[in-house]
């Protein structure tokens, strides 16, 4: 280890990056006894694991994969440690659709089974980075998709083509152009939310139908809306809509724009006061106007015109945002990792937000709290409990939360 | 909600109504020169002319004004026009061996707008007619027309074919006349044995009716035969008994002797005797241009003329080695030779001479000769045999235009100070002619029924070898007027030592040349090359009631002129602006600046050159705009914008637009072109991909046994190709180019606070950003109580102006940043009552109607994606309507036109036009930005036509469909320019039945989109597309007060209190002038 870098996020949590001799990485014990020594973790069975290239959570406990994982790195490795008691088995594997698969059957029958509940963090402490939406009034094969940039710098990360579509008409099968997605780029806004797959055909953009439209009009028509688009599919894959399969259990069948509606996914942190502030956070993410900055030179410090919808889009042009400070590039494809999981953060450090106050809400329960937890903490603790167990006596919620909140149990720490 | 707006929806019929007498749109006109004609004819009795073009378009001229057009059907080129003479009918040969009879018709009355308009008079197709091939022979080859001739008697048409036969078709019904055919073996028959040798005659070459008797024919074919035949009786009368290829015939007017050209350089003259049915040698045989090889004489006409020896015409036939690549006309009589050396290739030539029978000589006053790329027209009366200048067909892409702009009612006097300059500027080549009696213009048939414009108008095209060209655009004839040339101010590569604003013949040239064989005279002012590409014009404005004129260019250079009615010889002040200011880091790969000439003078009378103001870095200025009553220029180019106070010569303003990330801004011109050499290899990596994966396919085992499944296999292997993606991102701040500055704009208006108003400089860039100066302009009140006139008016000189001493500044005001980053196009201020200000001059000189100062203004920004109103002084949101996201089309375009209607008198409305991307006009009421009517204008794929589209101030416009031609269109029911005559004609005019009358003629060169009725239809479904977004949550709408009512957060001083406070006075206004808007207008949503 050659450099030891430490992260002091809002919360005190504690992220390290350090360096391994990629040509020499050593053994396995070491690396582990390591992991220990940076955390300061004693006395505790510990699991460890590293996302590789594809996203997929594998784990290290041989000198064999040890080498692999650290090979993987490009240039960094994100290594995941979790109590060993809290491993979920399931959340590691190579196939990703069929580990989906799987998830949302355990879903379904293990709702009361062996995890009291899923919890989840103040809905002001989050802001969406997608949703499916207006499930009730699409056809089932379909699915309306809105994703939410929010002035981060993380990109849309999508390509779209021209194609061919069969439609089933009056005379029979027909073959109709259409424009599909082609590509989607590790990392990005897209591929993070686990709702857009490549060969997805795109059927509207923000209400309207693309069918007519040039490939580079609704190219236009998407970068126009690019800052809340929605963009309606018919996804390849008809087997993963877990949508419907969520309706079924009787969760409501009323849907609308909001942000808290049937099959949202997941949620990530806020990252700046400009969320909070927005008090109603509804009406905040709802508004699709970003309104456009005015600088008044007479006033020499800039000072934000904008309204509140805009606060996390001014963010982007203030001298000094105090959102998440911006990620290293290198990151940028680990964080593929999440995307697999479903689960959707704008940024990294909106994830370790999210993982952290997950982890530090279990450990106010098992008074077995980390080193690093620190009184400010607990005391925000108290409010997202409470906010929590309000949450939980709404069945929709704890069965619309799905996949994410499933594979994403347990102790997670970042290095 | 939905049911409010469904019932808003059903479009309110008061409405409809006024809208159908505003708006209409109609390509009106071509204006310019036919690309790429293919053939030329002429109707000596109705004196037109027609022109076919390769794209299969015929246009009928006459005496200006008088303009006629169809366009086949197939766009196939047109290889032969021939007029029935005084019928007002021509037929047509195609390049698909096809014929077709085509006839002026009467169209009927039409309504536009609800307001009367003239019948017009159109082409139509009547007929056509396609020899059929020989039956039993597969190779078509032999009944492929080449020549056509009909007969004086207008009833029958000869037509020569490859296989050389002579077929003859009945006209006007185009039915072949069966059994009558001359075939070649007929001809054969009646030869000398010794001439015979086997061999075919070839095809045929040339058809000429003899002179004085009707029904005998001279049948020229390619070997060197010809043919007198006599069609009545069928018989061969006399056989000519040439041994070279022959290129063309022409009779002599006695018809007792002919001219025969050939293929290698010279011409033949064969008497005509009724003894001896054989001739075996021609009287004289010529090669002008030998003794060393020469080529064709394509086309050879002879004259007789009162004065004694006859004239003689033709093409071609220089000498191959030193002169093969010229292209030539040969004029010769008596001792008088010209050889006319064009610049571009000669299509066909025709003289206008006398045609009575009566007449004993031809006596030709003017020969006319189609080139590839312009028309050139010789006077033949006046000695020296000048050249004519056309008033219509102008080459306007004699250099390559780069840029336009059109002034609508010039005011008479500098119209005619304007006319002067160029009329004197045609003169200045002609002085060694001693002014002799221009001849007028030949080919003057029919008579021009529009009324004369009401206002001058000009159109103003830039150049890439530097000039701007003024043109007459009142009329449907777009004339040249003067021709204003930069060059000279500059030192250029290629610079001859003297006088560069010298004619384009110069004297001593001509006078060297004389001594020269062949006699050559450079003709015709098409010249694409440039001596600088660094000259090409970018920007033109021009102020028409100072007369001063601002020109900018590709190397930073922006050129303030005056208009001088005299020669002067002064000298051009030179000022360099350096726009990247204190930026670091940047290095400009691109060209030099242009390096001024010491001494540039004397310039001759028109605008002459004041001023030079040099950008640093030297990129191609991108926007310009110019306020003569302030004095002010202001320019911008790809690195940043400046100010330029021309009176007091310094500058105000340098302002630097880069992001700190673009670096692609300072690579200059030069990499585009790597990144075209990156796509290049691209596509070919691609093209060589899909190759080897072709060959690797393995074959299968089993042949392909059809041809369908070798089909589909090649099908899937084009499939196998990377299918063209494009990626999703928002647009961000290092997007490259993102400095260039796209619009700039002058306002008197509220910038500061909302009582005081005054000058203010507006910028737009790529990135969405927009820079808003107050300006201090001394002399210039900043408040209700205005400053006294501004000092010295048009004076050329320097000087100070109202205060003495003080000096003009600008106060950064606003910065606005469109959160969508679209590149601005447009900015506009509006007044009180949402009119656009009016133009420097127009207020203090009771020219138009003083802007509303008393009401709150607003400023219009139209992005590339959206058209957003801000108010002002606090620039917060009141309308907006986002194109890009509703459409998928993009602002390419935007002007603000007064549309009156075509009913009721005093009736206007101020619209918004914006053409985008796909070529479609989308028109806009102001300020409320509500969709009117959208026509579909230019096809997509004409990014060129798109791209040049300028429009008038009343809602008529320009663009370019070739390089060489402009077409004219309207959105306005009331003001059209379009052709409107008469034709006086042997024959009854018929008229045709509405439905395919005049209005609904396809236009030439095929790159229109097809313009139906459906323009109203796609109105209303444009309407309804936008008025029920599909979803039920409100995405966007024109009009959203979400803007207006979350205005309230952000950090709040007291002195954003106070702005605060204004902010309520505003929305409070903004809501009233919303709700008036509603009352006036319907048909848009209100979420």
């Amino acid at each position: 280890p050659a450099c030891i870098e430490n992260k002091s996020l809002s919360y005190g949590a504690e992220f390290r990056r350090f360096s391994v001799d990629r040509v020499k990485p050593g053994k396995f014990e070491e690396f582990s006894r390591l992991i220990m020594h940076i955390h300061r973790i004693a006395n505790m069975e510990l699991m460890i694991g590293y996302a590789d290239v594809h996203g997929d959570l594998l784990p290290i406990n041989n000198d064999d994969n040890f080498c692999k994982a650290v090979s993987m790195a490009h240039p960094l490795l994100r290594i995941f440690i979790q109590r060993q008691e809290e491993v979920d088995y399931t959340s590691f594997g190579t196939n990703t659709l069929t580990r989906r698969k799987k998830a949302v059957v355990t879903m379904r029958n293990d709702v009361n089974r062996k995890r009291p509940h899923i919890r989840i963090g103040m809905p002001q402490d989050f802001r969406p980075v997608s949703s499916i939406i207006d499930v009730d009034i699409l056809p089932e094969s379909h699915r309306r998709v809105r994703l939410y940039r929010h002035g981060s710098d993380k990109p849309l990360g999508f390509y779209i083509r021209d194609g061919t579509s069969v439609r089933v008409t009056p005379h029979g099968l027909e073959k109709v152009p259409g424009i599909f997605i082609s590509r989607m780029v590790p990392g990005g806004l897209a591929e993070g939310t686990g709702l857009l797959a490549v060969n997805d055909e795109v059927l509207e953009v923000n209400g309207i139908e693309v069918s007519g439209k040039s490939l580079d009009q609704v190219t236009d028509m998407m970068i126009a809306n690019s800052h809340n688009l929605i963009v309606t599919v018919k996804p390849v894959n008809q087997r993963n809509n877990v949508v419907r399969s969520s309706r079924i259990s009787g969760s409501s069948g009323q849907s609308s724009d909001s942000g808290g509606s049937t099959g949202y996914p997941s949620l990530s942190v806020g990252g700046g006061g400009g969320a909070l502030s927005a008090g109603a956070g509804g009406v905040a993410l709802e508004s699709d106007e970003e309104a456009d900055i005015v600088i008044e030179s007479s006033v020499k410090r800039p000072s934000r015109r904008s309204n509140a919808s805009v606060a996390s889009a001014a963010s982007t042009a203030s001298p000094a945002p105090p959102s998440p400070p911006s990620r290293p590039p290198s990151v940028v494809s680990t964080a593929s990792f999440h995307s697999q999981l479903s689960l959707n953060g704008s940024t990294n450090h909106q994830h370790h937000h999210h993982h952290l106050s997950y982890q530090l809400h279990r450990d106010l329960n098992l008074q077995n709290g980390p080193q690093t937890s620190n009184p400010a903490l607990r005391h925000s603790n108290g409010s997202l409990h409470k906010i929590l167990s309000s949450l939980r006596t709404d069945p929709r919620h704890s069965l619309a939360l799905p996949r994410g909140g499933v594979e994403e149990d347990g102790t997670v720490i970042t290095l | 909600m939905m049911k409010f707006r469904f019932r808003r929806q059903g479009n309110d019929p008061q409405r409809e109504k006024i809208k159908q007498e505003l708006f209409a749109f109609n390509k009106t006109v071509e204006h310019g020169f036919p690309h790429q004609p293919s053939s030329l004819a002429f109707d000596p009795r109705l004196q037109i002319m027609a022109i076919g073009t390769k794209s299969g378009a015929v246009k009928i001229y006459g005496a200006p004004g008088v303009e006629f057009t169809g366009l086949h059907k197939d766009t196939a080129a047109v290889t032969q026009i021939q007029f029935l003479p005084a019928q007002g009918r021509l037929l047509s040969l195609l390049d698909d061996n096809s014929i077709h009879l085509w006839e002026l018709v009467g169209g009927a009355p039409r309504e536009v707008g609800g307001a009367r308009r003239e019948p017009t008079v159109g082409l139509q197709e009547v007929r056509s007619y396609c020899l059929p091939g020989r039956p039993g022979i597969e190779n078509c080859s032999t009944s492929r027309v080449t020549v056509l001739l009909l007969l004086g008697s207008c009833d029958l048409l000869c037509v020569g074919t490859e296989g050389g036969g002579v077929h003859f078709l009945d006209l006007p019904r185009l039915s072949l006349r069966e059994n009558q055919s001359l075939l070649q073996d007929q001809v054969i028959q009646s030869l000398p044995d010794d001439y015979r040798c086997g061999k075919s005659l070839g095809p045929v070459e040339s058809l000429q009716e003899h002179p004085q008797q009707p029904g005998v024919i001279l049948i020229g074919y390619s070997r060197g035969l010809v043919v007198l035949w006599d069609l009545s009786t069928r018989h061969v009368d006399h056989v000519f008994l040439g041994k070279q290829q022959l290129e063309s015939l022409v009779w002599e007017r006695s018809g007792k002797s002919f001219v025969s050209s050939h293929n290698d350089g010279g011409y033949s003259v064969w008497a005509v005797t009724s003894g001896n049915p054989y001739t075996q040698q021609p009287v004289s045989s010529t090669i002008p241009y030998g003794p060393f090889p020469c080529k064709a004489i394509s086309k050879i006409l002879l004259r007789t003329t009162v004065s004694g020896a006859p004239m003689l015409l033709y093409s071609g036939g220089m000498p191959r080695a030193s002169y093969g690549d010229r292209h030539c006309l040969t004029v010769q009589q008596d001792k008088e030779h010209v050889t006319l050396d064009f610049t571009s290739r000669v299509i066909d030539f025709f003289t206008i001479h006398s045609v009575e029978r009566e007449q004993e000589f031809d006596e030709p006053s003017a020969v006319v000769v189609l080139l590839d790329e312009e028309l050139v027209v010789v006077d033949l009366h006046t000695p020296g045999w000048p050249t004519l200048p056309t008033p219509y067909l102008a080459p306007l892409h004699s250099s390559a235009i780069t840029c336009s702009c059109h002034v609508s009612s010039v005011p008479p006097k500098l119209w005619d100070r304007v006319l002067q300059a160029g009329r004197a500027q045609r003169q200045a080549p002609q002085q060694q002619q001693q002014q002799q009696q221009r001849g007028s213009w030949p080919i003057c048939g029919g008579k021009n029924l529009a009324p004369s414009a009401k206002q001058q108008e000009l159109l103003l095209t830039g150049h890439e070898d530097g000039t701007v060209r003024f043109w007459d655009a009142s009329g449907v004839a777009l004339t040249p007027i003067y021709k204003l040339s930069t060059a000279g101010v500059f030192h250029t590569d290629c610079d001859p030592a003297d006088d560069p604003q010298g004619p384009d013949d110069d004297p001593d040239d001509r006078r060297e040349e004389e001594d020269e064989w062949p006699p050559f005279r450079k003709v015709g002012c098409f010249d694409p090359y440039s001596d600088d590409p660094r000259l090409g014009i970018q920007k033109i404005t021009l102020c028409k009631y100072s007369n001063k004129l601002v020109v900018a260019g590709t190397a930073g250079q922006v050129l303030i002129l005056a208009l001088s009615d005299e020669r002067s010889d002064h000298q051009v002040e030179v000022s360099v602006v350096d726009l990247l200011q204190d930026r670091e880091g940047f290095t400009w790969k691109g060209h030099g600046r242009l390096d001024p000439r010491a001494r540039p003078g004397p310039f001759p009378p028109g605008f002459q050159p004041q001023l030079l103001v040099q950008c640093m870095p030297p990129a191609s200025v991108t926007a310009v705009t110019l306020h003569a009553e302030w004095h002010l220029v202001a320019f911008g180019t790809s690195h940043g914008f400046g100010l330029f106070d021309y009176q007091r010569r310094s500058a105000v303003l340098a302002r630097c637009t880069l992001h700190p990330n673009d670096s692609l801004a300072m690579e200059g011109p030069l990499s585009r072109v790597k990144s075209l050499k990156k796509s290049l290899r691209q596509s070919f990596r691609r093209i060589r991909k899909s190759r080897v994966s072709g060959k690797k396919r393995p074959v299968p085992t089993t042949m392909p046994t059809s041809k369908v499944q070798e089909a589909n296999a090649a099908l899937a292997e084009q499939e196998d190709v990377a299918p063209v993606q494009r990626r999703i991102e928002p647009r961000s701040a290092d997007d490259s180019l993102s400095g260039v500055v796209r619009c700039l704009c002058f306002a008197d208006t509220f910038l500061r606070d909302g009582t005081h108003h005054g000058p203010t400089l507006w910028a737009g860039t790529n990135s969405g950003s927009v820079y808003a100066y107050a300006l201090e302009v001394p002399g210039v009140g900043s408040g209700p109580g205005r400053g006294g006139e501004p000092g010295s008016g048009s004076g050329g000189g320097g000087g100070g102006g109202g205060g003495a001493g003080s000096s003009v500044e600008a106060l950064l005001g606003k910065e606005i940043q469109l959160m969508h980053r679209a590149p601005v196009v447009w900015i506009c201020v509006l007044d009180g009552r949402g009119r656009p200000l009016p133009e420097p001059y127009e207020a203090s000189r009771d020219l138009a109607a003083a802007p509303d100062m008393s009401t709150a203004h607003s400023v219009l920004i139209a992005s590339e994606e959206q058209l957003k109103v801000f108010s002002l002084p606090k620039v917060s949101a009141k309308t907006k309507f986002k194109l890009t996201a509703h459409e998928g089309c993009r602002v390419r375009r935007v002007a603000l036109v007064a549309l009156s209607s075509a009913v009721q008198e005093d009736y206007s409305e101020h619209t918004l036009v914006c053409l985008t991307n796909l070529g479609d006009m989308h028109l806009f009421n102001v300020p409320a930005l509500r969709p009117q009517v959208r026509y579909d204008c230019i096809r997509k794929e004409d990014i060129s036509g798109i791209a040049s589209c300028v429009f008038t101030k009343t809602g008529q416009g320009f663009y370019l469909i070739s390089p060489s031609e402009y077409e004219r269109f309207s959105l306005s029911a009331k003001v059209i320019t379009e052709p409107l005559c008469s034709l006086q004609l042997d024959r009854p005019l018929e008229h045709a039945s509405a439905s395919d009358g005049p209005t609904a003629q396809p236009r030439a060169n095929g790159t229109h989109k097809n313009q139906t009725d459906q323009a109203e239809g796609q109105a209303e479904d444009l309407q309804s597309g936008l008025s029920s977004p599909a979803q039920d949550s409100p995405l966007d709408s024109p009009l959203s007060f979400a803007d207006l009512t979350l205005d309230s957060t952000g950090e709040l001083t007291v002195e954003d209190v106070r702005d605060f406070l204004t902010t309520v006075d505003e929305v409070e206004n903004n809501m009233r002038n919303i709700k008036e808007e509603e009352g006036r207008t319907a048909g848009i949503l209100i979420n």
